[in-house]
């Protein structure tokens, strides 16, 4: 079993990149847990044909008795999904609810019963507190991969993420495994992504271009690798794939 | 109310239940908060504060430090304890604060262990169990980070001792703290009273013995648990060392019950319960309740019913010990449970500060408990392995 954990700025697309990264594995033939890391609770949606699926944080609210068959559904080729949650938007701790639920997927044996090959954090924004460098805590992601755009406050965020793993590596956590670029412009953003990534001594695994096949795979539900297949979009998806599965002795 | 406490006391909290557990083994107990789970323990519920040398380090953690995530000066103040106090090993307790704002008590584990040189575990306590919990997460840590170092020999080591101990049966006696024992002579007691069967102690957890002779646990054919508090350590010592557990204890009435227990144990290393298997063999007399940890309970329970023409069920407030209860038993949750439970008795056998929820018709017998009412009873807390008719005098109709 390997686990990735995907970061990087709010709105930088990493949900997207996630779930069309489990998509990829699960079509190669992998068996993908994803499990979303934000309150928000949306990092599977297009994993799920539109079912809903509560969060775990939203069954221990409840204080109902609940299993594993609750807190995890089985989405599209077998990829199975599940989403942290949190409190309400103003409330709470929404570092402390990612954590809870982890813990608490860990305690059901989510990985035993599921019995994925990757396991795929999709982890809300920025590391703004502990709760949120949970997914990157030993235990939890062997790799840490961080999308970002060239835009400057997408590469302020990255960087700052880099900085959070590098700063955990005498506590055991996960190391950076490579930045992703998700690219808003038509050309030009390579420099800075590239700078980035010689600053942290990584690499950048893959390079996906500005298109509109997203946002109208995202409106009919789905990822592009089922959308459009054999666009070059797709193509640049599935050698980031590759280049993580090679990363990690799978491919 | 549900889960409220209104008029009696509360059980000892799982950071005192840790720090009791580790107490007597040389090594630094760090209580990572700002002080108040440390003025509890010391005042309520560590006996031995006084009279016993122990490294129990307070972090004396700030608001700050709490917001700012300030592991690093942590990490830096325990380094610098260490090196003035050579301790054996730095166990790392969480309390309320650290447990909400998520603090990675592994993660810095891992670093203090780099850099001390020294054993370093993690206790997941929080403030928000009880001492059985808190001792039991202790005495499992422990055997974890610091047994399985040396487990592999285990195997080449029982050939040779086969010889030297003299077909003794060797025993590790697993869940000894004052919380449950409180009474000076309960260690004595329970060294005489295996050796008298011809068995012999390898390591008591935690009273009486230091970490080296713990640290020959491996070498033991069976545990004899005397508190849930120990069942966590002899899940793992079986799990790990394929060592078989008793859970009860070899109380005056049962005590050769038990101990034909631990000799078949140690042969077919299969689990026995007699603290609940001993017990519902009586269902006419008197209705008499007990209430209390169940290993020590269920133990006393048994003794009742053998020796007494009642009927007894076993009340039981604290956590983890659902395995032990026997056929009738209640698991309470909250003041109000109790006191419902109360009214299905025609005696009450608890700890003092449980009187007043007691009905006024209901004769009651007071059998203090340190891990409910602290100090206040300490000289007529008995010791449980010895002559228990003064503490269970219940009459046949």
């Amino acid at each position: 079993m390997i686990r990735l954990a995907i970061y990087g700025k709010g709105g930088i697309g990493k949900s997207t990149v996630a779930a069309n990264l489990s998509m990829a594995f699960a079509q190669k033939g992998f068996r993908v847990l994803q499990i979303g890391c934000d309150p928000k609770a949306d990092s599977t949606l297009l994993l799920r044909e539109g079912r809903p699926l509560p969060s775990v944080m939203d069954l221990v609210r409840k204080k109902e008795p609940f299993g594993l068959s609750d807190m995890v559904m089985e989405g599209r080729e077998g990829i199975f999904c599940a989403e942290a949650g949190g409190p309400l938007p103003g409330l709470g701790c929404a570092g402390r609810g990612i954590i809870t639920a982890l813990e608490k997927l860990e305690e059901m044996g989510v990985y035993q019963e599921c019995r994925p090959d990757i396991v795929l954090y999709d982890v809300l924004g920025d590391v703004v507190c502990g709760g949120f460098a949970m997914p990157m805590r030993q235990g939890y992601a062997d790799h840490v991969y961080v999308v970002t755009s060239g835009e400057n406050m997408s590469v302020y965020a990255a960087a700052n993420i880099c900085t959070a793993v590098n700063n955990f590596k005498k506590r055991g956590y996960a190391d950076l495994g490579g930045l992703i670029l998700n690219r808003r412009r038509e050309s030009g953003e390579e420099v800075r992504v590239k700078e980035l990534a010689e600053d942290f001594d990584t690499v950048i695994l893959g390079d996906i271009r500005r298109s509109l096949l997203i946002p109208e795979a995202e409106e009919k539900g789905q990822t592009l690798l089922e959308y459009a297949p054999e666009s070059p979009e797709a193509g640049e998806i599935r050698a980031l794939s590759e280049a993580i599965l090679k990363q990690n002795h799978l491919f | 109310m549900r889960q409220a406490y209104r008029i009696i006391s509360v059980y000892t909290g799982d950071l005192s239940g840790a720090c009791s557990a580790l107490y007597e083994l040389g090594g630094m107990t760090v209580m990572h908060d700002p002080s108040g789970c440390n003025s509890t323990y010391n005042t309520h519920d560590e006996i031995r504060w006084y009279d016993q040398d122990s490294l129990i380090y307070i972090s004396g953690l700030n608001d700050l430090d709490a917001v700012m995530g300030n592991d690093d000066k942590l990490i830096e103040d325990i380094t610098v304890a260490a090196e003035q106090t050579n301790p054996r090993f730095i166990a790392l307790a969480n309390s309320p604060i650290p447990y909400l704002n998520g603090t990675d008590f592994e993660g810095i584990a891992r670093v203090l262990e780099a850099d001390t040189g020294l054993p370093v575990f993690y206790i997941p306590t929080n403030g928000m169990h009880d001492y059985v919990r808190g001792g039991g997460l202790a005495l499992e840590r422990l055997a974890e980070k610091l047994l399985k170092r040396d487990q592999k020999n285990r195997e080449e080591r029982k050939g040779t001792e086969e010889e030297n101990k003299g077909g003794k049966i060797r025993v590790n006696v697993l869940g000894m703290t004052p919380l449950d024992f409180a009474a000076t002579s309960s260690v004595s007691s329970i060294r005489r009273i295996l050796s008298e069967a011809g068995m012999e102690v390898t390591s008591c957890w935690a009273m009486g013995d230091g970490l080296d002779d713990l640290l020959k646990a491996p070498e033991a054919d069976v545990n004899l648990v005397v508190s849930s508090l120990g069942m966590r350590a002899a899940v793992y010592l079986k799990e790990t060392f394929g060592i078989p557990s008793v859970f009860g204890l070899p109380a005056e009435g049962i005590r050769q019950e038990v101990l034909c227990d631990l000799k078949r144990a140690a042969e077919d290393k299969k689990d026995r319960f007699p603290c609940r298997d001993l017990r519902g063999k009586q269902q006419e007399g008197e209705k008499v309740l007990l209430i209390g940890e169940p290993v020590t309970m269920g133990s006393l329970a048994a003794v009742l019913e053998k020796k007494r023409d009642c009927s007894v069920r076993l009340v039981c407030p604290t956590e983890d010990c659902e395995a032990f209860m026997a056929e009738g038993d209640m698991l309470t949750r909250g003041e109000e449970e109790v006191e419902k439970a109360f009214r299905a008795g025609e005696y009450v056998i608890a700890d003092p500060l449980y009187q007043p929820i007691v009905p006024a018709s209901c004769p009651f017998v007071p059998l203090p408990h340190l891990a409910f009412s602290g100090r206040i009873f300490l000289k007529d807390m008995p010791d449980l392995f010895g002559d228990l008719s003064g503490i269970l005098p219940v009459t046949g109709r």
